[in-house]
C-alpha cells in the first residue's frame, strides 16, 4: 500500500474551515503567550514546561495538525502528561479554554474558530475524566443492565 | 470519555485509525481493535478514518456498556499497534455483516515483521 499517497488523501475536518497550518501556528504561538502571562495558568504552565516552550511549541502544533489537518504528526501522550499535575483543578480548564476561544475568535474566521474551540471543548473533557478518574473521584466503568431490547434491534431510540 | 470499537471492526480490522491516532491509544487482537479508555482524549480523529464505521463515541447507543467494557479488558490485554499492517484479505467481505461479536477473538495480533528501510 503507498502509505505516503494515501496520508496525502486524508482530508481532516480543518480543510473545510479554511484551516491551514499557517493559522495552527499562529494561534498557538498567541495562545500560549496569553497562557504564560495568565496569573491562574502561567505559573503551572512555566513550572512544568520550564526552558521546553520552543520544542513544546512546536509539539502543540504538530497536535492540532495531526487533529484538524489528519498529518499524523503527533505522537505523544496528554493525558497521563495532564495527571501527573496535581495542582490541576476544573477552574484551570475553564480557564484555558475561556482564553482559547477568546484567542481563536480573535485570530481565525468563525467558522475555524467553532471547530478549534469545539475540539479544546471536547478534548478537555476527556482530560478532566481522566483527570479524576486517576484521583478515584469517579466510579468504575461498569457495562449497563441488561437491556430489554432484542441484539438486532438498531442503534434508533436509545 | 472515550471512543468505542464495535461490531463491525471484528475480521474487518482494517486499521486505518492506527495510522491517525495522535495518542496511539489502540490495542490489537487477532481479528479486531480496541481504544484504551483510560488513553483516549476524544480528538474523533478515528471515527471518520475507519472504512467499517466500527468506532463511536462513548455518548453514541451503539456504543453500548458491553462494547466499553470489552475495549477496557483487552486494551490492558493486548499489546498497542501503532503501525497498520495489511488487513485480513477478506476483510472487505467483513464490512457489514451483523453480529459479529459471535466471532471476537481473544487472541492478540501478530505484526508482520516490518521490512527494513
Amino acid at each position: 500500500m503507498n502509505m505516503p499517497v494515501q496520508r496525502l488523501l486524508r482530508v481532516g475536518p480543518g480543510a473545510a474551515v479554511g484551516i491551514t497550518e499557517a493559522m495552527i501556528h499562529e494561534l498557538v504561538h498567541a495562545f500560549y503567550a496569553t497562557v504564560r502571562a495568565d496569573p491562574a495558568l502561567g505559573p503551572i504552565f512555566n513550572r512544568v514546561i520550564g526552558d521546553g516552550w520552543d520544542d513544546h511549541l512546536a509539539k502543540l502544533c504538530d497536535f492540532w495538525s495531526s487533529v484538524l489537518l489528519m498529518t499524523s504528526r503527533f505522537k505523544g501522550a496528554p493525558m497521563p502528561a495532564h495527571i501527573r499535575i496535581a495542582e490541576i483543578r476544573p477552574t484551570h480548564f475553564a480557564r484555558w479554554l475561556h482564553l482559547f476561544k477568546q484567542t481563536a475568535e480573535q485570530l481565525c474566521p468563525p467558522e475555524a474558530a467553532a471547530l478549534f474551540v469545539a475540539k479544546s471543548e471536547m478534548i478537555a473533557q476527556s482530560l478532566q475524566f481522566g483527570i479524576a478518574a486517576s484521583r478515584g473521584e469517579l466510579p468504575p466503568l461498569r457495562p449497563e443492565p441488561a437491556r430489554t431490547k432484542q441484539p438486532s434491534d438498531s442503534g434508533v431510540g436509545r | 470519555m472515550t471512543y468505542v470499537v464495535t461490531d463491525n471492526c471484528i475480521k474487518c480490522k482494517f486499521m486505518d485509525c492506527v495510522e491517525v491516532c495522535p495518542v496511539d491509544c489502540f490495542y490489537a487482537g487477532e481479528n479486531m481493535l480496541v481504544i484504551s479508555p483510560d488513553e483516549c482524549i476524544d480528538c474523533g480523529v478515528c471515527e471518520p478514518e475507519c472504512p467499517a464505521d466500527a468506532i463511536f463515541p462513548d455518548t453514541d447507543p451503539k456504543a453500548t456498556g458491553e462494547w466499553l467494557e470489552l475495549n477496557k479488558t483487552y486494551a490492558d490485554i493486548w499489546l498497542n499497534l501503532t503501525h497498520k499492517d495489511p488487513p485480513p484479505a477478506d476483510a472487505a467481505a467483513w464490512n457489514g455483516v451483523e453480529g459479529m461479536r459471535a466471532s471476537f477473538s481473544p487472541n492478540p495480533h501478530v505484526s508482520e515483521p516490518r521490512r527494513v528501510a
